[in-house]
């Protein structure tokens, strides 16, 4: 019966990131893969949650108020005026309000520029919208912007661009002059923008998240995604929004409420406290993911690993293996599983393009095969324990093979 | 709302020519996809926005005005206090995959594997859609019964489907076999039923189900199976079309936790498909929304493990409120129809001498300070359903007491 699948379905497989979960579970490994904290989210919201259970906001419901702080914390941060009652959509996590967009925005044929390496849900939901995803490579090993390729990329079928910053899997944080080249390119070829602003508060070294919708003239271009997920450490609520120009707004909403009609109710009444935070809360948040980011690549460092580029955003660490390493990556994280107790994530997953022949050196190719993803949104005794573990196999004199 | 679209895109060139004004309309016109033109504003929100402006009183969205029971309530805060709040497993937590393949079973007798046949989902609604989305491909036919809920027309159309539509008629809405059996062919890929069914309350009897199951099996198409209002059975006991000779193999189940416990914005819901339908499911939930929430899936599955009682108390409840409502129609003059299931029920506004349907929903709400819903979105033609409109039981017995009091008092007779 497997006909009956829809044919992209067909062509879909399970996600890699969730095949080494399960491997890790099996061999009790940590697990520095996965994407979401093992520490507690913070006490005043999950109380937030308890008293809206209690208080009986257990319908279906819209929370106008999420869409009253969201404007607010644009205004703030991005300098953007977003009218709260038309422009934005709340959805279940930044996922559905993605998938609502691309649904919105993308007919079949349509073309969609895409930065690798990339999250890998993208490509996919603009496949089941009938788009093609077209790739354009950002250059190792500091993950820049080339502006021909990028130039290279465009056609006259292309619809949209997808830009994730702070970016997952790498941790780049794009600078303005490449958000000023993404800017013009789209104006130019009069293409819409979607953004993954998921992890918009975490950046480090004074770094700061610029929304490609503050850029002149691309707020009535731009779907601004993000949620609550990576800021307040629930990803489980399933509690985000898309900002867009009323018009398309209006569509993503539509199409949000056929995909799953609401929210989960409850939670959208606690993330009216969570977006009341403090400043301090978003300080403290930014200063602890920092604090765990330099511990990681101090022991990435450590055994081996040369850090050229660290992340300035996101909670992940995307480490090239050693030039004396003849490992790829898919071994060497099995072999990290099995030798140290440690998961991590390959880098192959996270990219698209395959080179052409002319440009197959062995290092070119090679580079795809090399990197491998470390999530360090886990607690202090967590990345600690990893820590052991990994320059354990150091003082054995194993070593990195 | 833009819909009609050109698939060329200006030439850098030609885009520098533009002014501002004709570039903005434009990227308005050009930009919006064509399935759009099936999604609007649902009449939901406008009846809504309507009823508030006159203090009316709303019979006409599905959803209690009263709360769900404690237990589950507990079950939920104590998962958020135990910090069930990351990513659950995308295809569900597997506490709530077994007690669904649990209940199931003690429903259907039918046994499935939780974690190869069961995929939590955002509600029905997203298991509709990632249902659609995973098994159906643009061109093929899929076979509608109306009225429908609206977000079967909206989803197939997202998919591409080529949409027959069968018409279920007063005053019993039972199935049109011999149209049915002209409209199925080799070409069909699936039939989409609801039962107990929204907005008639009508629920598919045996013969029914198998006068569709033999056609479902002669000419190998699927069945998506629409069970949410399963525990609102009134009139006869819910039968799932899965439990048929065989049909398991070609039916997707769907169901949820919000009607039956009364927690209709929690968002938990599920699909029930072998494993080759299950694959399809999930990989387009994984697109749509990764995962369901967390900490109401953990209270879920202690809400479906409630014992028989509690689904006896609640059909109760239901039992005494529709008897109220119903009474109440009936006696103010309106031609009601008989629901066996889920908390709605139709009637013929016509002994009122309105024009249509929302024609007499804006007059009901404006003048007599009731809502209801005008049951020709439920329709691909909306004439066919110019004559009802649906109004819901799901609401404190004071509440339909005073609904009731307020249409004897205001409610004229043409």
């Amino acid at each position: 019966m497997e006909e009956k699948l829809s044919s992209v379905a067909k062509t879909l497989t399970p996600s890699p990131i969730q095949q080494l979960s399960f491997l890790a579970q099996r061999c009790d490994a940590i697990n520095l893969a996965e994407g979401f904290p093992d520490f507690p989210a913070p006490l005043h919201i999950k109380n937030a949650a308890v008293s809206a259970i209690n208080s009986d906001f257990n319908q279906y419901r819209h929370v106008e108020g999420i869409c009253d702080h969201v404007a607010r914390k644009m205004k703030e941060m991005q300098k953007l005026d977003v009218d709260p009652l038309t422009d934005i959509v709340i959805c279940c996590g930044q996922s559905e309000a993605f998938a609502a967009t691309i649904f919105a925005i993308v007919e079949q044929g349509d073309e969609v520029i895409l930065f690798d390496p990339s999250y890998e849900t993208y490509e996919t939901c603009i496949r089941l919208a009938g788009g093609v995803p077209v790739y354009v490579d950002l250059d190792p090993p500091n993950w820049t912007l080339n502006l021909d390729k990028l130039k290279k990329s465009f056609t006259t079928k292309t619809k949209a661009v997808v830009l994730n910053s702070p970016h997952n899997p790498t941790g780049k944080v794009f600078s303005k002059d490449e958000l000023e080249i993404i800017a013009g390119a789209c104006q130019t070829w009069n293409i819409l923008a979607v953004t993954d602003e998921v992890y918009e508060h975490i950046t480090f070294d004074k770094e700061s998240h610029i929304s490609l919708a503050s850029l002149p003239e691309m707020q009535k271009r731009t779907i601004v995604t993000s949620s609550l997920s990576k800021t307040f450490s629930v990803t489980g609520w399933r509690i985000g929004w898309a900002i867009a120009p009323a018009w398309i707004a209006s569509a993503i909403r539509n199409i949000h409420i056929k995909i799953t009609d609401s929210a989960p109710a409850p939670f959208q009444e606690a993330a009216l406290t969570a977006l009341r935070s403090p400043h301090a809360y978003f300080d403290s948040l930014r200063r602890d993911y920092e604090l765990k980011r330099d511990f990681v690549v101090d022991m990435l460092e450590k055994v081996g690993f040369k850090m050229q580029f660290k992340p300035k955003g996101s909670f992940f660490v995307f480490a090239p293996l050693p030039g004396s390493c003849t490992l790829s990556d898919v071994e060497f994280v099995e072999e990290l599983i099995k030798q140290a107790g440690v998961v991590a994530v390959a880098g192959c997953g996270f990219f698209h393009t395959s080179l052409s022949a002319e440009d197959s050196s062995q290092a070119a190719l090679g580079y795809q095969r090399k990197y491998i993803r470390f999530a360090f949104c886990k607690s202090e005794d967590t990345l600690a324990a990893a820590s052991k573990k990994i320059s354990g196999l150091v003082d054995d004199g194993r070593g990195m093979k | 709302m833009a819909s009609s679209i050109s698939t060329t895109v200006p030439t850098p060139q030609q885009a520098a020519g533009l002014t501002q004004d004709e570039s903005t309309q434009k990227t308005q016109t050009l930009q919006v996809a064509k399935r759009l033109e099936k999604f609007k504003t649902t009449i939901f929100t406008q009846m809504s926005s309507l009823a508030i402006k006159h203090g009316a009183i709303n019979l006409g969205q599905g959803f209690p005005n009263f709360d769900g029971p404690d237990f589950v309530k507990e079950a939920a805060i104590q998962a958020i206090r135990d910090g069930k709040n990351q990513y659950a497993r995308g295809y569900g937590v597997p506490d709530l995959n077994s007690a669904v393949a649990e209940r199931f079973k003690k429903d259907t007798g039918l046994v499935v594997d939780p974690e190869k046949e069961i995929t939590v989902t955002s509600g029905c609604t997203e298991a509709i859609a990632a249902t659609m989305l995973g098994l159906i491909n643009p061109g093929d036919e899929v076979i509608l019964f109306a009225p429908f809920y609206d977000s079967y027309e909206a989803t197939l159309s997202m998919a591409g489907a080529e949409i027959k539509c069968v018409t279920l008629r007063p005053p019993d809405f039972s199935i049109p076999i011999d149209e049915l059996k002209s409209v199925v062919s080799k070409n069909t890929r699936a039939i989409l039923i609801n039962t107990p069914h929204n907005p008639t309350g009508k629920m598919f009897n045996r013969d029914e189900l198998n006068a569709i199951a033999s056609l479902c099996i002669e000419n190998d198409v699927l069945v998506f199976s629409d069970e949410v209002y399963e525990k609102l059975a009134f009139e006869m006991d819910h039968i799932s079309i899965a439990s048929l000779p065989g049909m398991y193999e070609r039916t997707v189940t769907m169901n949820s936790l919000g009607k039956t416990f009364s927690l209709t914005g929690w968002k938990i819901g599920w699909a029930i498909a072998p494993p080759h339908l299950t694959w399809g499911i999930r990989q387009a939930h994984s697109f749509l929304t990764f995962a369901t929430s967390t900490p109401m899936q953990f209270a879920a599955a202690t809400a479906i493990r409630a014992p028989d009682s509690y689904y006896e108390e609640l059909r109760r409840d239901y039992m005494a409120k529709k008897n109220i409502l119903i009474e109440g129609l009936k006696s103010v003059g309106f031609t009601v129809f008989s629901s066996s299931g889920t908390y709605f029920v139709v009637v013929d506004h016509t002994p009122f001498g309105k024009e249509n349907d929302v024609a007499f929903c804006e007059y009901l709400i404006k003048e007599v300070g009731v809502v209801a819903i005008p049951t020709s979105v439920f329709y691909l033609n909306p004439e066919e359903g110019k004559n009802l409109v649906r109004f819901t039981f799901c609401k404190d017995e004071e509440t339909l007491k005073s609904a009731v009091d307020r249409m004897k008092k205001k409610l004229l007779k043409k």
